[in-house]
């Protein structure tokens, strides 16, 4: 009976869905083609898009903040009938209010996801669908648990392998991304939150690399020579642990022994360096909030608003990976996303569910 | 003589002497406070680097921002009083801009503090000054000014040049040959110096003025010289003309004299005998003359002789006859062109008035007679045998009685 029930309704879905066919999505992707990060977030919405059928383009801006904003002006200046019904965006460098002003002014809808505005300091912007009705809301990852799980990690490593210094205490030095995007800001706050939560470690200097592997070694290559008693070594993501793990070489030190890392990022190269013991710690996962706006928006586009949930959600999408767990995350998901089964997570096409399962820990299981 | 140097010449010399050591003392000032200036300029850029420069620095050498470090040492070393900038980190990184090989020995060093006020210094800053901004601008104000007093310099020459040559040279050239033409017979010509008119007058008017002055003043004085010598000179005509009258007449009577007498007749016989035309003479001695010099006195007998000598030229032709006093009482009567009977009338009528004329002298009436002898020029005579004739017939008449008139034919009258 159930069954039948539920048969019927997802025919009726189904239909549904046929009858609204092809939502068009387009993500203005704030990272590089070649930065895995953000290419395996476009990876996982796409999967999530093939499974809904929904059509997503997505453009790079290629970390240049300014073309993200031509890229809205492009799209606001298309023919009506070639204009996306949304517009995904991430926040980053403080560009998500312009975007949305312009987007909302040309009747494309927007949605926030990964990075979104910050409450504070908003100013006109408002809240979603408040002075913008086009900007419907967002979506972000617990940013601060990435920093969180990555510290107390790289501290309960610290203390397993006694890399205390002469005043007898654990110092950290912290390179960290950048000072503006929220994501960065919460990351950081999670590193000193777990720093706070121990008595025995002291964060000597954090500095800000841009996310950029390149910089972050010279960074730290002059903060090992500052800091010589330093062997915590935090990072805002998996490039600039990579970067500092240069200069530790550099200096003749053997990452993992020496000095411990962490990082952020779901990276192969994250992965293999877990797995290898190089990196001490890693959290990740969060790439999967472009999938869900996806999915968010789906079931908005078929009247299942999300606004009962609230306008402004996040969910800890963090999960911290071990080595165990990476080698789980390699093989299921290392070429593609499409094994996540999308339409699982579906309001629309799942009526019953009332609230959204968005985490990265289930995915793993 | 020395070589001849236009004043022009002299005082562009001079002028050019003045104006090198003026722009040689200038540029050097200039170049002091030009260096000074660029001192301090130095000293500015350094204020100004410790005051902007420094804390960002700070900030960005503790955050690690080594684009910002390098953005901000580059900006340093733009700044045209700043060759090169090294920062040294504490920890050995080091950071350079601008020109290392104008790194100078004397470098500004500026420690870099901790961005949160703790103790020491986290880098330290080496500014070495531009020598070549401060070459480019000594040489630049230097050149300005020597270029500005040199084109001083040229006005001034070429100025002084024109109006000396315009005011004074050419006029004194004018001058000079105009004195140097100058001679006598052209002292009245005037001196044209060819001067443009002008409501004032200058020292050149002054020279042309006194010379005017002195022409008119030698001109005056030549004139006066001629007046002077045109005085002179009939003075000494009418002194020659006296000194002359003395020579051929008579003092006592204004007769002519012996001397005359034997001059002249020689002249009148010697026309007879050359025209033809007559000539006669009268000898007349004043009868018994010694009687009235001795009852009388000299003076009485003076003026009986100058009496006796009027009468006689009154009563003859103008002109043509004479009377000159032979020596003492007796006096000779040239008449030319008179034949004998008419020279004979002639003294008869001489006699007759002789007789009848008194001669007043001191209030005494004196009456004389004369006689008379009368020759004519034969065609073998000469003045001495005229003479002789006349005076032989004188003789006669003084013989026959005297008051009488002889002729050469010997006939009394």
């Amino acid at each position: 009976m159930q069954a039948r029930i539920g048969s019927v309704l997802a025919a009726a879905a189904l239909a549904f869905a046929a009858q609204a066919a092809a939502q068009t999505m387009v993500f203005i992707n704030p990272g590089k083609s070649d930065e895995v990060y953000w290419v395996t977030a476009a990876h996982a919405m796409e999967s999530a898009a093939r499974d809904l059928g929904v059509k997503l383009e997505v453009l790079y801006a290629q970390r240049d903040h300014m073309r993200t904003i031509e890229f809205a002006r492009d799209i606001a200046a298309r023919p009506a009938a070639a204009r996306p019904e949304f517009v995904i965006l991430s926040n980053d460098n403080a560009t998500g209010p312009e975007i949305v002003r312009i987007l909302d002014a040309a009747g494309v809808k927007t949605f926030l996801a990964f990075s979104s505005i910050p409450a504070e300091g908003r100013g006109e912007t408002l809240g979603p669908r408040e002075k913008y009705k086009g900007w419907l809301g967002s979506l972000e990852p617990h940013a601060e648990d990435a920093g969180y799980m990555t510290a107390r990690a790289l501290i309960a490593q610290g203390r397993k392998a006694n890399a205390r210094a002469a005043d007898g205490r654990l110092h950290l030095i912290a390179i960290a991304g950048d000072r503006t995007t929220p994501s960065s800001v919460r990351r950081n706050d999670g590193m000193q939150k777990a720093v706070a939560e121990s008595h025995d470690v002291v964060v000597d200097q954090v500095v800000y690399a841009g996310w950029a592997r390149d910089k972050a070694a010279e960074q730290a290559e002059w903060l090992f020579a500052r800091y010589p008693e330093a062997r915590l070594v935090w990072a805002g993501n998996d490039l600039m642990a990579f970067g500092a793990m240069q200069a530790l070489e550099k200096r003749g030190g053997v990452p993992g022994k020496d000095a411990f890392f962490s990082g952020v990022n779901t990276s192969k190269e994250a992965m293999d360096a877990l797995a290898s013991g190089r990196l001490t710690a890693l959290a990740g996962g969060h790439f999967i909030t472009g999938a869900w706006a996806v999915v968010m928006l789906y079931d908005y586009a078929h009247g299942r608003d999300f606004r009962d949930e609230g306008l402004e959600l996040d969910s800890p999408m963090f999960a911290s990976f071990d080595a165990r767990s990476a080698a789980v995350f390699m093989a299921r998901y290392g070429e593609n996303f499409d094994s996540v089964g999308f339409r699982r997570y579906s309001k629309a096409l799942n009526p019953k569910l009332k609230r959204y399962d968005f985490g990265f820990a289930q995915l793993l299981r | 003589m020395d070589a001849f140097r236009p004043l022009a010449s002299s005082l562009v010399r001079r002028i050019v002497v003045v104006t090198v050591a003026c722009a040689v003392v200038a540029a050097a000032v200039q170049a002091s406070l030009t260096i000074r200036d660029e001192r301090e300029a130095f000293d500015r850029a350094i204020a100004n680097i410790a005051q902007t420069n420094v804390p960002l620095l700070s900030v960005s050498l503790w955050d690690i921002e080594p684009e910002a470090i390098r953005r901000q040492l580059a900006h340093i070393a733009g700044q045209p009083e700043i060759s090169y900038v090294r920062l040294s980190e504490r920890t050995g990184h080091r950071f350079e801009a601008g020109s290392a090989v104008l790194r100078d020995a004397n470098a500004r060093s500026l420690d870099i503090p901790y961005p949160d006020g703790r103790i020491g210094s986290i880098g330290r800053l080496e500014v070495s000054a531009n020598p070549q901004t401060l070459y480019r601008h000594v040489a630049g104000k230097v050149g300005f000014l020597v270029g500005g007093y040199a084109a001083l310099g040229f006005a001034l020459c070429a100025l002084i040049a024109l109006m000396l040559r315009m005011e004074v040279e050419q006029p004194m050239r004018r001058l000079a040959r105009f004195t140097a033409e100058l001679t006598p017979d052209r002292l009245t010509t005037p001196l044209a110096l060819e001067r443009k008119p002008r409501p004032w007058r200058d020292e050149i008017d002054l020279v042309a003025e006194g010379f005017r002055k002195l022409q008119d003043g030698i001109q005056g004085h030549v004139a006066n010289l001629d007046a002077q010598v045109a005085s002179r000179t009939a003075q000494l005509q009418a002194a020659l003309d006296e000194i002359r009258a003395l020579t051929v007449t008579d003092a006592l009577t204004g007769c002519f004299n012996r001397r005359h007498l034997d001059a002249r007749l020689a002249e009148e016989t010697l026309r007879r005998h050359r025209s033809g035309y007559p000539l006669a003479i009268i000898v007349s001695d004043i009868d018994h003359f010694k009687k009235v010099n001795d009852t009388l006195g000299h003076a009485a007998g003076d003026t009986v002789l100058r009496g006796v000598a009027e009468v006689f030229k009154e009563a003859m032709r103008q002109r043509v006859d004479w009377v000159a006093r032979y020596g003492g009482e007796e006096f000779v009567i040239v008449l030319p062109d008179t034949d004998l009977a008419r020279a004979a009338a002639i003294a008869e009528r001489l006699r007759v008035a002789i007789e009848r004329t008194s001669f007043t002298h001191a209030g005494t009436e004196i009456n004389v007679t004369a006689s008379f002898g009368v020759a004519e020029c034969g065609d073998g005579d000469d003045a001495h045998g005229l003479i002789e004739r006349a005076d032989a017939m004188l003789y006669r008449a003084k013989q026959s009685g005297r008051n009488r008139v002889v002729t050469s034919d010997a006939q009394t009258v």
